[in-house]
């Protein structure tokens, strides 16, 4: 059992050696090549999500149903046509068949491209109608959202400021994400082939700037606001306002999604 | 000429009534013929899978001829399953990504990992425990490129005294024990998919998994039916009846199970009636009158119920050759009917709007990556393979057994 | 271990054929009772381990460098999104420059409305203020004050068919201050 040190033997191991040093720079290279394709490009910088917690509420009595928030929000984020991230509801209760006993009459939904130029004249006469208003819709930015507890991958998250984003370099287009939303705001994008959503524009809001609907709404019917840091003055913050005046509501809260967006003026009949 | 254009453009927009969320309206389903095709497929994994169990794990000794065709049927449909989803991402080069960071919260993300155990840990393995002996005995008398093959799937142990034999046994058993539950899983997962998603009333339901798994089990066992009466007819073998007729027991009983808890399923839902019975109502009766009253429920479950049970109650009075007949043609029926329910659940569940105020049209294509010729060729793929497969590893006669 | 240790060179064993002696090493290590296991289980553990590894591997190659620093996700998908450049310039930029008219904006009704809600998108104006911003269409008061039965009753509602058809709206109305009368 003697243990005969060769030159050979020494060699090899010397090879070895010099080979695993040089292997970790050359593996660490080639990860990053690999992971070219994500990598990210320049942003604002000192933002920091963890300081902010944005909320939007919606006021549907303000709301006019012009859909001038329907058309900004395509355009700032180039929304592919027959899609919508944010879209408007027109909401009519006709009047009851007084035979029939019933408090309230039929109600007739409709959304004519997403409400993008504005609604064409009702058909049923003025008569008949009970009741009808507007309902702005988008992302409800929930507290236990289904669509993130379904992706596969972790593509689509709850960020830590509150918006709910979709990573598209990540994104593999199982559409998972789209079946579970029950708010049915979320689609495919038929070019990029992705899941994608109202994300709150969030290249405007960490950018000190309001999201495309919120900037371009003519009568505050959308109210945007950070939860972590309200205007100092607190009659000027419209989101605590807005809280503080209302009695709120959210959709669909039976199936505990938490959805944080606060709906005043709601009907029974929105869903 | 207005007319034409008008109708043209008409029809190339997507069609709906009532009123359906704007993203709701899309040409063609999210989720399309492909992911029809998927649980279809590994529904016959996994009901192929328990018919062999039957053998080595409740000890059932009438079925040992269609062991090992039971184990290459359920590989065959195995190794084409990936496929439909492969052609369904939006971004299939980044489908490895399921693997690499898998999100556990979805149960999605548990198809790379059930997927992988359930084809190397308990499909391969059994498979190899139960060839070994066979491989080695073929690779010393085959050339050439059979030869190699057999060769190869040795891996390079060639010990078949008494107890390295004993040990195949021995591991085929416990492989099948451990492999039930994971064929359960394998399905049931997919079942899971549609169970967890709340959103859509008519998916989001506890009974949907167990429903999967049962309709699984029922098509993996009629695919052994057919596949066996196929083969014996193939080869001019006359079928094992005493064989024959314990799989259609088997089968007949899984049927009553699987009619059972889908009846449950419809009888809950209408007794309690909750918000969405009205559209689901519609749904069912008119939208899906062909594919669900007519093809699962009629042709796909009561039909093959009532020429089953019959057999039950006077097989000894019914001529072997009319059995025959009557196993063959009920088996195809309840395949057809298993294709229907897959087709009813997940198209079907997409031709209600989630505002429970409207209904989608889509157009089915026949060309493009989610048409129906892509969807037969993806069925049609694995009667080739599973062809491949009894032409190499299921002989004529076999060396032993 | 490899071939170069002493224990496994080819001095030692002369009449084996292969370089590696599995069973010799095991041996001087005290672990003997794993050659009594069955050739197939070992050879299935060995694979195992192999596919172990390479999925581990891959797994250190693919995974983005930034996944799970703050939650299941890639952390530089934050960044990825913030940076797309911003299309309407905002209320405060166009206050920036023309603090008048924001006044008398800010006097009115209008002034829930934002300078880019009726004279469109600024940022090229913003950018270079030489570019002026086209012309208004009146088709835009119409869209907002078209009368509506679902229309709230605290916006000031008109049937365009019977208000002054064929004049502009801005004969009558000023936009930037709605209740004065132009003179």
């Amino acid at each position: 059992m003697s243990q005969t040190i060769t030159r050979r033997a020494v060699l090899k191991n010397l090879a070895g050696i010099v080979g695993g040093i040089l292997a970790m720079p050359a593996a660490r290279t080639c990860k990053a090549a690999v992971q070219n394709a994500l990598a990210s490009s320049p942003a604002p910088t000192g933002y920091d999500p963890f300081k902010h917690k944005w909320l939007m509420a919606l006021d549907v009595d303000r709301c006019i149903g012009c859909g001038l928030c329907v058309e900004a929000c395509c355009e700032e984020n180039g929304v592919p046509e027959g899609h919508w991230r944010t879209w408007i509801e027109r909401y009519v209760i006709k009047k009851p068949d007084p035979a029939s006993g019933k408090a309230r009459g039929e109600t007739i939904v409709d959304s004519p491209d997403g409400g993008k130029k504005g609604f064409p004249p009702l058909l049923i006469p003025k008569e008949d109608i009970l009741k009808s208003f507007f309902v702005p819709k988008l992302c409800n930015l929930c507290d236990h959202s289904p669509c993130t507890q379904v992706c596969p991958v972790g593509a689509t998250f709850d960020a830590p400021d509150g918006a709910v984003l979709v990573d598209g370099k990540y994104c593999i287009g199982c559409g998972f994400c789209i079946q579970a939303c029950p708010y049915g705001c979320r689609f495919l994008n038929p070019e990029t082939h992705t899941a994608e959503k109202c994300n709150l524009c969030y290249h405007r809001i960490t950018r000190g700037l309001k999201p495309a609907c919120v900037e371009i709404c003519p009568s505050q019917a959308r109210v945007f606001g950070d939860l972590k840091n309200p205007v100092p003055d607190m009659e000027n913050d419209p989101l605590r306002q807005f809280i503080a005046k209302n009695k709120v509501e959210e959709l669909k809260p039976s199936l505990g999604t938490g959805p944080r967006v606060a709906y005043a003026g709601l009907d029974e009949v929105v869903r | 000429m207005h007319d034409t254009i008008l109708t043209n453009l008409v029809d190339a927009l997507p069609q709906f009534e009532g009123y359906v969320y704007p993203n709701e309206r899309t040409l063609h389903p999210l989720w399309s013929v492909l992911i029809v095709v998927y649980p279809y497929i590994t529904g016959l994994v996994a009901g192929a899978f328990i018919m062999a169990s039957l053998v080595r794990v409740f000890k059932v000794k009438a079925l040992e001829p269609i062991y090992r065709l039971a184990l290459l049927t359920a590989l065959a449909f195995l190794l084409c399953a990936t496929l439909p989803l492969l052609f369904h991402l939006g971004h299939p080069e980044r489908c490895f990504e399921i693997m690499m960071t898998p999100h556990f919260s979805s149960p999605m993300a548990m198809f790379g990992f059930v997927y992988a155990w359930y084809l190397m840990a308990v499909l391969l393995l059994e498979l190899w425990f139960d060839y070994r002996r066979d491989f080695v005995e073929w690779s010393k008398t085959q050339t050439g490129l059979r030869g190699i093959i057999y060769r190869a799937f040795t891996l390079g142990v060639t010990d078949l005294s008494e107890p390295a034999l004993r040990l195949d046994a021995k591991m085929g058993r416990i492989i099948s024990i451990v492999g039930i539950p994971s064929a359960i899983l394998l399905h049931g997962y997919v079942g899971f998919i549609f169970g967890s998603i709340k959103a859509n009333p008519w998916w989001g339901n506890p009974l949907m998994p167990i429903i999967f798994i049962l309709s699984a089990v029922v098509s993996g066992m009629a695919l052994c039916v057919f596949a066996y009466m196929f083969l014996c007819w193939a080869r001019r073998v006359t079928a094992d009846m005493r064989c024959l007729d314990l799989m259609i027991s088997f089968l007949f009983y899984a049927v009553v199970l699987d009619a059972a808890v889908e009846g449950l399923d419809w009888l809950h839902r209408l007794y309690s009636a909750e918000e969405g019975i009205e559209v689901l109502k519609e749904v069912a009766s008119s939208k899906l009158f062909y594919t669900l009253l007519i093809g699962q429920a009629c042709l796909g479950t009561l039909v093959p119920l009532l020429l089953l049970g019959t057999m039950q109650l006077i097989r000894k009075k019914v001529a072997e050759l009319n059995r025959r007949r009557v196993y063959f043609a009920s088996t195809v029926l309840i395949l057809i009917g298993v294709l229907a329910m897959r087709w009813n659940v997940v198209i079907g569940g997409q031709l209600f709007s989630k505002s429970l105020r409207g209904f989608m049209s889509y157009k089915m294509e026949f060309a493009g990556h989610e048409g129906w010729w892509l969807s037969l060729a993806l069925l049609a793929l694995p009667f080739v393979i599973l062809t491949l497969f009894i032409k190499y590893f299921l002989a004529q006669d076999l060396p032993h057994d | 271990m490899r071939a170069g240790l002493p224990c496994c060179t080819r001095e030692n064993e002369p009449e084996r054929k292969s370089r590696w002696n599995i069973r010799r090493c095991l041996e001087r290590r005290g672990m003997t009772r794993l050659l009594k296991m069955p050739p197939q289980i070992i050879r299935l553990v060995l694979l195992t381990i192999g596919i172990v590894c390479v999925y581990f591997t891959a797994r250190f190659f693919l995974t983005p460098q930034s996944f799970g620093q703050y939650g299941h996700y890639r952390a530089d998908a934050l960044q990825d999104i913030a940076s797309r450049q911003p299309y309407w310039a905002g209320k405060a930029a166009c206050v920036a420059c023309h603090p008048d008219h924001a006044a008398k904006l800010a006097s009115g009704e209008h002034k829930t409305l934002s300078c880019e809600t009726c004279h469109g998108p600024g940022r090229a104006h913003v950018e270079r203020p030489d570019e002026k911003l086209p012309k208004l269409n009146m088709s835009l008061c119409v869209r907002c004050h078209e009368a509506s039965p679902s229309r709230p009753s605290w916006l000031h509602q008109i049937k365009v068919q019977n208000h002054y058809t064929g004049s502009l709206c801005t004969e009558c109305h000023v936009p930037h201050q709605p209740n004065e009368v132009p003179p």
